[in-house]
């Protein structure tokens, strides 16, 4: 029977065209959110790499136009950290965790290119402020401030991409393209390996990463300084006032703004569902009509039957053979859908697309083909009841 | 000519032809169809007593509307009838289940209808494999054997791959015949098969359904509105309003 099913549909390949293009289309839809979903999901369960609670974002300004000195700024720092209920303080740049803010740059190592990768200025009190995760060496501290070489932490990843499985520690890459003498601040000294760090959103994948130290006596005049600050659990607005005071204390020019990181988590995790809801919707108002479509389709393919119908009955199919023909028919239908459709999809890992692992991919197109043979099934269901329960005389009479 | 029917080939299920010539192999006992709407009742059939003797060529006659294709119906086990019994081969069919009447028609009864019913989208050997793809147990080489064999029988050995558009409406159903005759059956309910089709083919057609009773002893219940054709067979049933005339 499932060979003349096959042939039957194979026979009627024109007629079905339409009806395996919609199959087609909803499978490479549904195989495209579920990409989407099933990476928004992983990446949200994969750990950030860092804490993000009890961490404020300190931002001060100089004013438009005006620089402020590193020593006021330092002066500025040591006050706040000196202010109970704040444990730890850390410059960093602008690009601090979960703003709209990026820094990125290549590297490479010995030939060995790295993706792209966030670029990250930070003090030697960053790890403790941020509570990274430290896997090798060690953080930057006062111990380089000699160093001919940029000291820097880098991320696992970034260590994977450069050094795969030899040492890290104590190796020195550059930029991608440093030129013929690199400058010694344009080399970067690995001084430790820290976990992968998801500092986007909470749907974003981890990124290469790698933090350049800020030396404390360098002489840059900032307009702007970003500072995290550490406070102990249960701190509010109370000490977010002490601190504008504070530093309103050291100079009445600079302007401070403080916000809780764990709000911008919040803003931005928003901003990053907002077009995964938005493709599931379209996704789901598709497959529907889709739903719809078959459902149309498939009444309208037994009215047209009715006499193949009678036929077959008075051949010897009973009325629940008649159904479960109806039935085969549109899951071998559907199978030439899916089956076109799980080619293009296997593209995606064959060519490693996105740079996501193959495992995305797998999953959606099994969980796509699922979807697609439920729906099929739930939309041919009921058709095939009506057509098994055609009266065989009635339907011979028809014609 | 092999004679295809006497010799039902090695399936099991296959229904053999046994039974003297003579017996009765269908029996219609006070048959009353009507047909039920909210507003209009339609006796379709009015205390019919029939019986068809294997071996028989028996033709049922009668003007459009008379109730002829309503019986045909009943005999095929397509429909139930509103009051009266319907035995085949001396058994009851009316407690059968669907699947007991698929059965036996699947192994009893061929059918052949005015317009072929051919299924446009198979080719002609696919169409007369159509009886033979519901007989459980039966392999896919043992059908295509069968359905070429049967083709063969009908003339039709060189257009096996064809499909119904590329036939005239005679060769259209001698591919119909062939598919009833694929199941080996032992009855031929053949529902006016030679209405669509002109007098030269019309002869063809009829002389294939006698040398298959004549030769191979296939029952054949016959409609039609040829008197002459309807002389060719062995009886002439007629009908009128719903009720056996002569």
């Amino acid at each position: 029977m499932l060979r003349h099913l096959f042939t039957l549909i194979w026979n009627r390949k024109r007629a079905n065209l339409l009806l395996i293009s919609e199959i087609f289309f909803s499978f490479v839809v549904l195989f495209v959110v579920g990409v989407v979903l099933i990476t928004t999901a992983e990446n949200y369960l994969t750990p950030h790499g860092f804490n993000y609670n009890e961490v404020w974002r300190l931002q001060v300004r100089a004013g438009q136009g005006l620089k402020m000195p590193r020593a006021e700024l330092d002066e500025v720092l040591r006050h706040v950290k000196a202010l109970p209920g704040v444990r730890t303080v850390a410059l960093t740049s602008g690009n601090v965790p979960f703003v709209f803010s990026t820094n990125n740059s290549e590297f490479s190592y010995q030939g060995k290119k790295s993706p792209v990768t966030n670029v990250y200025d930070a003090d030697d009190h960053y790890l403790e402020a941020m509570q990274l995760h430290l896997r090798e060496g060690r953080w930057f501290g006062p111990a380089e401030d000699g160093s001919n070489h940029r000291p820097v932490v880098i991320s696992q990843d970034l260590r994977q991409s450069l050094f795969g499985n030899g040492p890290a520690v104590g190796k020195v890459f550059t930029y991608l393209n440093p030129g013929k003498d690199p400058k010694p601040e344009h080399q970067f000294l690995v001084m430790g390996v820290v976990d992968n760090v998801r500092m986007s959103s909470d749907f974003n994948a981890a990124e290469p990463s790698v933090w350049n130290r800020l030396i404390p006596f360098d002489t840059t005049h900032w307009e702007t300084a970003n500072v995290l600050v550490r406070v102990a659990p249960g701190e509010g607005g109370a000490l977010q006032e002490k601190i504008a005071r504070t530093v309103a204390g050291v100079t009445r020019q600079w302007t401070t703004e403080v916000r809780v990181v764990n709000d911008d988590r919040l803003n931005r995790r928003r901003y990053t569902l907002v077009p995964v809801v938005g493709l599931s919707i379209v996704g789901l108002f598709l497959i529907i009509n889709v739903a719809l479509g078959l459902f149309g389709v498939l009444w309208y393919n037994i009215s047209q039957r009715r006499a193949e119908i009678g036929l077959r009955r008075a051949m010897g199919a009973t009325g629940a053979g008649i159904g479960w023909q109806f039935l085969g028919e549109m899951m071998v239908v559907t199978t030439f859908g899916v089956s076109l459709g799980s080619l293009l999809a296997a593209q995606f890992p064959l060519l490693n697309a996105f740079d996501l692992p193959a495992h995305p991919y797998l999953l959606a197109i099994g969980g796509a083909a699922g979807a697609v043979y439920l729906i099929t099934a739930l939309c041919a269901w009921q058709p095939s009841q009506l057509a098994a329960g055609i009266q065989p005389a009635v339907a011979l009479r028809e014609e | 000519m092999e004679n295809l029917l006497a010799n039902p080939t090695s399936y099991s299920q296959a229904a053999p032809l046994a039974g003297a010539a003579g017996t009765p192999v269908l029996r219609l006992t006070n048959i009353e169809k009507v047909y039920q709407t909210s507003t209009i009742e339609t006796v379709a059939l009015n205390q019919v007593n029939l019986v068809i003797n294997r071996g028989e060529f028996v033709s049922i006659m009668g003007p459009s509307g008379c109730g002829k294709s309503t019986l045909l119906s009943l005999m095929g086990l397509l429909d139930e009838p509103t009051r009266g019994t319907i035995e085949v081969d001396g058994r009851p069919v009316q407690s059968y289940s669907d699947r007991e009447l698929a059965g036996l028609r699947n192994l009893k009864i061929g059918f052949v209808f005015q317009s072929y019913h051919l299924i446009n989208d198979l080719s002609v050997v696919d169409n007369v494999e159509l009886p033979l793809l519901y007989r459980p147990g039966m392999s896919g080489k043992d059908r295509r054997q069968r359905a070429l064999a049967v083709l063969d029988k009908v003339g039709l050995g060189a257009r096996t791959g064809h499909f119904p558009s590329q036939l005239s409406g005679g060769q259209r159903q001698r591919v119909a015949i062939a598919r009833a005759l694929a199941g080996a059956p032992e009855i031929i309910l053949a529902d006016e098969p030679t209405g669509n089709l002109d007098s030269v083919m019309g002869e063809e057609i009829m002389d294939l359904l006698l040398g298959l009773n004549r030769q191979d002893g296939v029952t054949i219940v016959m409609v039609t509105h040829d008197e002459q054709q309807a002389l060719k067979t062995e009886r002439v049933i007629r009908f009128f309003d719903g009720s056996q005339v002569g």
